[in-house]
């Protein structure tokens, strides 16, 4: 069974090639992954096959294939085929969204071979989600078109909504059994409350996704979709697979007595309500998704009783249904292909000119009024069988049933009337035999499912083996029996209400499927209650966001606090008597940045803060992090300086007095609570730390002398490349929102440096605003500025540098040809897109990461390489270290991208009114 | 520009790059010499620069002399500019003054400039280079002797600097006499 879903999938990712090299035929083609499953399941009675997934959750690709499951197959592979060799005639050849079409479609064919085959219940979901998701790309096949848009979106949301309830179904029943596996737990179900509300969770899912009462309304405008793929997901394949899940859970749910409540009740509703809205369409492809609306309520009510009679009824009708709706599908998708239209108050004269399509069209309606000798009649025969016991509860369903199925008489015979009846001659060419010979083949199917009703009952008949209920048989003759009477009071009701509507529903006016208004009035609420939301969290204000953030980092963390964390009983003030004097400078320098009133002072009192942190951290003893910090603090300034341009001098009016003192009151607050959860957490420490072992680590197992280096880009590579990935989307965020068109976006690309300047620089052009001493010196240093940061790079797996300082210095070194000689400058100094450098140095430290793998290695583990070269001597090589030039890069382009967003696009920005002028 | 001036200048920034590559290092082994070697060329290749037109000369002693006198007012700045800040009274007054260099060149300009940077007090507030004016923010400057007292000091600075590196044009154009401006 894997092989066939493989080879689905295959089939599915060729799909589009082959479609470009092959055009149409491309599709018979493809119909074989189909066609392979058809011809496995009528070779094979049962199956199961176990294959390991995701061990770590208990999951397994479990397949498990018993007579229900191989009805299934035959049904999905069969039609699919048909329908798949029927599209390569129906599409125009030269259909743009053929590619897609037949990629879809074959994924969604072997997704519902995986659905009816998955023994695991979770696999099931899988499998259940992927159809969802499918048939929302195949309903709106024609993204061009809005009805096509909204009834893709509509189906999408009503079904995944049923299938997220299933899913918790399937959870608590899984728990409740103690296994997912449901040829595990179907033989002996615990009952209890817990399962009564998974059976009704899950039918929630099954009801929504066969378009059952009250979700009725996604189906009939799903038809937006291309005929062959309603007759497919709309008919046979989709929606049957709710009533797949019903009747595979109903032999083990039948004890809850909610599972066939809800099951009975609803399908008798939607069997009625699509049998009375099915006679009131004009539309053909409306009126047999009403009609199949209509017969999924039957099949769930039947199938969803639980006695045998009823439980092989279901599955004849299963059987039954597939065969002739498809071909009914078919059938309208060659009348609207030949004439042009669906509408039947303008057919007429069809059957006349088209004989061999109307006896297809009548052999597939009769099947399903239920006449015999068809598989429909079959069917009903044994559906009428099934509740036949006298029982007053029993003959009430009876009575539903055959009221339905006398509408569905009556729609089958308004569905022939309207397709070939009429005086009227038409105009139009008969489709080819390729169009037509699809449908036929499926109509004769039904026919000869009909015939060799004994040999379906001996297939079908191990689904319903272990039901309680009298030993039925499907036959096409039982003798003179109170179904054959029913059948007969059926027809003959059907005829009468068909000659009655005939006349009144010419004139019924057109209305959205019942349902769609409080969908719509839903989906407004839900529009509404997110608008609602967005403007009361999202109010544009940075103050009110910070404040939300800090406040609740006041809270959760004081509370955390205060509840119960361990204080520290020792207290040291300090280590030298130099940290006290350092605290306090960065202190004064924070209080003064909160008082300042011009923004460039600010700008620089918290700079000065960033200094006073790099020497704590000298003091400490790390000159690393010192340095790290030291370049960070002055790439960030002139950044802020950058910004700084674009804003006012001094920051805006104050705030009112009371809420001043809230922003202090929350700063203090912040502060304080930051400085405990330090103090604490210091302290706190329970286990001996790991990283005792650290320095020995790095030097036996990283090759080098720096630890916190190789921290970074061995022992913890992994948080490093999480950083970096961090550092690419913001640098990319930063970007988008600085260019704010996308044609702006390209001019990151550098324009050419134009000609010759102060000749200090390669585009400076000694303009009064540019400096001459800072082109001089910015002459005289870069490119030491730049050796010295190939020197942190290379020096820091042994001593203070690596990556990302060497980038922050050769960032810097940018920054100041940007200073020194604007944005021209800069793109002669850089002449690259800064993506394409975050690209790179990404693909760097991921490829050196997975440079491993073909050595054994795990992902990210290091090598250490030592050469003896002749003259050059000993040569220590890490392999860690290309990890490290791809921190490198990435830092670079972060920066760059920077300097070309606040810098050179502001400047742009800037200057855009005088150019304009 | 010769193909050899070319060479020469290639030659000084490889040398001079390679030797701050094995400062760097602080080792001088033949791994750090080919390294270095090979990543001043990377470096000048990827990142090129118009060359530097250096037509002056290093003369050692001048050299000496410009150091001793720049460490000498380095000091002596610093001291003044300390009393400043905590001596009583009001705020020192301040100047903003013009001094036109003798030697208008860009690397002359410059390098005044950043001289009369370090040294406290003094600050390069905007470098004409058409003109080769520098304009000095001066702290602790009362009345016009101090202003002229101000301009003597830039003006001798500059001097000091042309001595140790300029050329003989730039040397004569130190001499009022030769070169009246």
């Amino acid at each position: 069974m894997l092989v066939l879903l493989a080879v689905h999938a295959l089939a599915a990712v060729l799909a589009p090639s082959l479609v470009r090299a092959l055009g149409r035929r491309a599709l018979y083609l493809l119909a074989l992954a189909p066609a392979a499953a058809l011809g496995w399941a009528l070779t094979t009675a049962t199956a199961t096959e176990t294959h390991p997934w995701v061990p770590q959750l208990g999951l397994e690709v479990a397949l498990h294939m018993g007579a229900l499951g191989r009805l299934m197959v035959v049904l999905v592979g069969g039609v699919g085929a048909l329908v798949l060799a029927y599209s390569a005639r129906y599409f125009a050849p030269d259909d743009a969204g053929l590619g897609r079409f037949a990629a879809l479609f074959v994924a969604f064919a072997g997704a519902m071979l995986g659905l009816v085959v998955a023994d695991d219940l979770l696999l099931l979901y899988v499998f259940w989600e992927l159809t969802t998701v499918l048939s929302y790309l195949l309903i709106g096949h024609d993204a061009a078109r809005r009805a096509g848009r909204r009834a893709a979106l509509q189906a999408l949301l009503v079904t995944t909504f049923g299938g997220l309830a299933m899913l918790v179904g399937f959870i608590v029943l899984g728990e409740h059994a103690g296994s997912y596996r449901w040829s595990v737990i179907a033989g002996d179900l615990p009952s209890g409350p817990l399962l009564t509300v998974a059976a009704v969770l899950i039918l929630l899912g099954a009801l929504s996704k066969s378009a059952l009462v009250p979700f009725q309304f996604w189906l009939p405008a799903a038809m937006a979709a291309p005929t062959p793929v309603s007759a497919y997901l709309h008919a046979a394949a989709m929606v049957k697979a709710g009533v797949f899940l019903v009747a595979l859970l109903t032999p083990a749910f039948a004890v809850s007595a909610v599972w066939q409540a809800v099951a009975v009740t609803a399908g008798l509703a939607t069997l009625l309500y699509g049998g009375w809205r099915a006679l009131r369409e004009h539309d053909l492809k409306l009126l047999l998704a009403y009609g199949t609306v209509s017969q999924l309520g039957l099949l769930v009510a039947v199938l969803g009783t639980g006695t045998r009679t009823a439980a092989l009824a279901g599955a004849a009708m299963v059987l039954a249904h597939a065969l002739f709706k498809s071909a009914l599908f078919l059938v309208v998708g060659v009348v609207d292909h030949v004439t042009g239209t669906r509408d039947l108050r303008e057919l007429s004269g069809l059957g006349r000119r088209m004989p061999a399509l109307a006896a297809v069209g009548v052999l597939a309606a009769a099947s399903m009024a239920g006449l015999p000798p068809l598989a429909g009649f079959v069917g009903k025969e044994a559906v009428f069988a099934a509740f036949a016991t006298g029982a007053p509860l029993d003959t009430a369903v009876l009575a539903g049933l055959v009221a339905g199925s006398a509408l569905t008489v009556a729609y089958s015979a308004r569905f022939v009337w309207g397709a070939f009846g009429g005086a009227k001659p038409s105009e139009a060419l008969p489709p080819g035999p390729a169009l037509l010979a699809p449908a036929a083949l499926l109509a004769a199917a039904g026919l000869a499912a009909g015939l060799a009703a004994p040999v379906v009952d001996g297939l079908l008949a191990p689904y319903a083996a272990g039901l309680p209920g009298p030993g039925y048989h499907l036959a096409l003759w039982h003798g003179l029996s109170v179904p054959l009477g029913l059948s007969a009071v059926a027809v003959t009701a059907g005829a009468a209400v068909f000659a009655a509507t005939r006349r009144r529903s010419r004139d019924a006016a057109e209305r959205p499927p019942a349902g769609t208004a409080a969908y719509d009035r839903l989906m407004h609420g839900v529009d509404r209650l997110a608008v609602e939301l967005t403007g009361a969290t999202q109010r544009g204000s940075l103050p009110f966001y910070l404040g939300v953030i800090l406040l609740v980092m006041v809270v959760l963390a004081g509370v955390a606090l205060l509840a119960g964390a361990p204080w520290p009983v020792a207290l040291r003030p300090w280590d030298t008597p130099l940290q006290a004097v350092v605290g306090a400078v960065v202190a004064v320098a924070a209080i003064g940045a909160a008082r300042a009133h011009r923004r460039l002072t600010a700008m620089i009192l918290v700079g000065v803060a960033g200094y006073a942190v790099a020497v704590l951290f000298i003091l400490h003893g790390a000159p690393d992090l010192a340095l790290t910090q030291a370049l960070v603090e002055t790439a960030t300034i002139v950044m802020f300086v950058l910004v700084l341009r674009r804003l006012p001098a001094t920051f805006s009016e104050r705030p009112l007095r009371g809420s001043r003192l809230v922003r202090v009151a929350i700063g203090v607050a912040v502060g304080a609570v930051a400085a405990a959860m330090a103090y604490v957490a210091a302290a706190g420490r329970q286990a001996r730390p790991v990283s005792l072992g650290f320095p020995d680590l790095a030097v036996s197992y990283g090759g080098g002398d720096n630890v916190v280096n190789v921290i970074l880009v061995d022992i913890r590579a992994w948080d490093t490349m999480g950083e970096i990935s961090v550092l690419v989307v913001a640098a990319t965020g930063v970007a988008s929102l600085i260019f704010r068109r996308s044609a702006d976006l390209r001019q990151r690309a550098p324009a050419p440096p134009p000609g010759p300047g102060t000749g200090w620089l390669r585009t400076a052009t000694g303009a009064a605003q540019q400096s001459i001493v800072l082109q001089v010196v910015t002459r005289l240093i870069f490119h030491v500025i730049v050796l010295f940061s190939l020197y942190l790079l290379f020096s820091g797996h042994d001593a203070p540098g690596g990556g990302f300082a060497g980038g922050l210095v050769a960032a810097l070194a940018l920054a100041v040809r940007y200073l020194a000689g604007g944005r021209d400058e800069l793109n002669a100094a850089a002449p690259v897109d800064a993506g394409k450098v975050l690209g790179t140095g990404l693909f760097v430290s991921v490829g050196t990461g997975l440079a491993a793998l073909p050595f054994g290695g795990q992902i990210l583990q290091s090598a250490i390489v030592d050469l003896h070269l002749p003259v050059l001597g000993h040569v220590h090589l890490v392999t860690s270290t290309f990890f490290d030039i791809g921190v490198y890069l990435i830092v670079v382009g972060l920066v760059l991208d920077i300097l070309r967003s606040l810098g050179a696009e502001m400047d742009r920005q800037m200057s855009e009114p005088e150019e304009a002028a | 520009m010769t193909p050899r001036l070319r060479r020469r200048n290639r030659i000084v920034a490889v040398a001079g790059l390679v030797a701050v590559w094995l400062l760097l290092w602080g080792s001088f082994t033949p791994l750090t010499l080919a390294g270095g070697i090979v990543l001043a060329l990377v470096v000048l290749a990827v990142f090129p620069l118009p060359p530097v037109t250096f037509a002056g000369r290093l003369r050692p002693w001048p050299i000496a002399v410009f150091t001793a006198l720049f460490l000498r007012d380095l000091l002596l700045a610093s001291a003044q500019i300390a009393w400043l800040a905590i001596r009583p009274g009001p705020p020192p007054r301040s100047a903003i003054i013009a001094v036109p260099l003798r030697v208008g060149s860009d690397l002359n300009l410059t390098l005044t400039a950043e001289a009369v940077s370090l040294i406290p007090g003094s600050l390069i507030v905007e470098a004409d280079r058409r003109t080769g004016t520098l304009y000095v923010h001066v702290l602790g400057v009362t009345g016009p002797a101090g202003v002229e007292r101000a301009r003597a000091g830039v003006l001798d600075l500059e001097a000091r600097i042309v001595r140790a590196i300029g050329s003989a044009a730039e040397l004569a154009a130190l001499d009022p006499e030769g070169a009246p401006r």
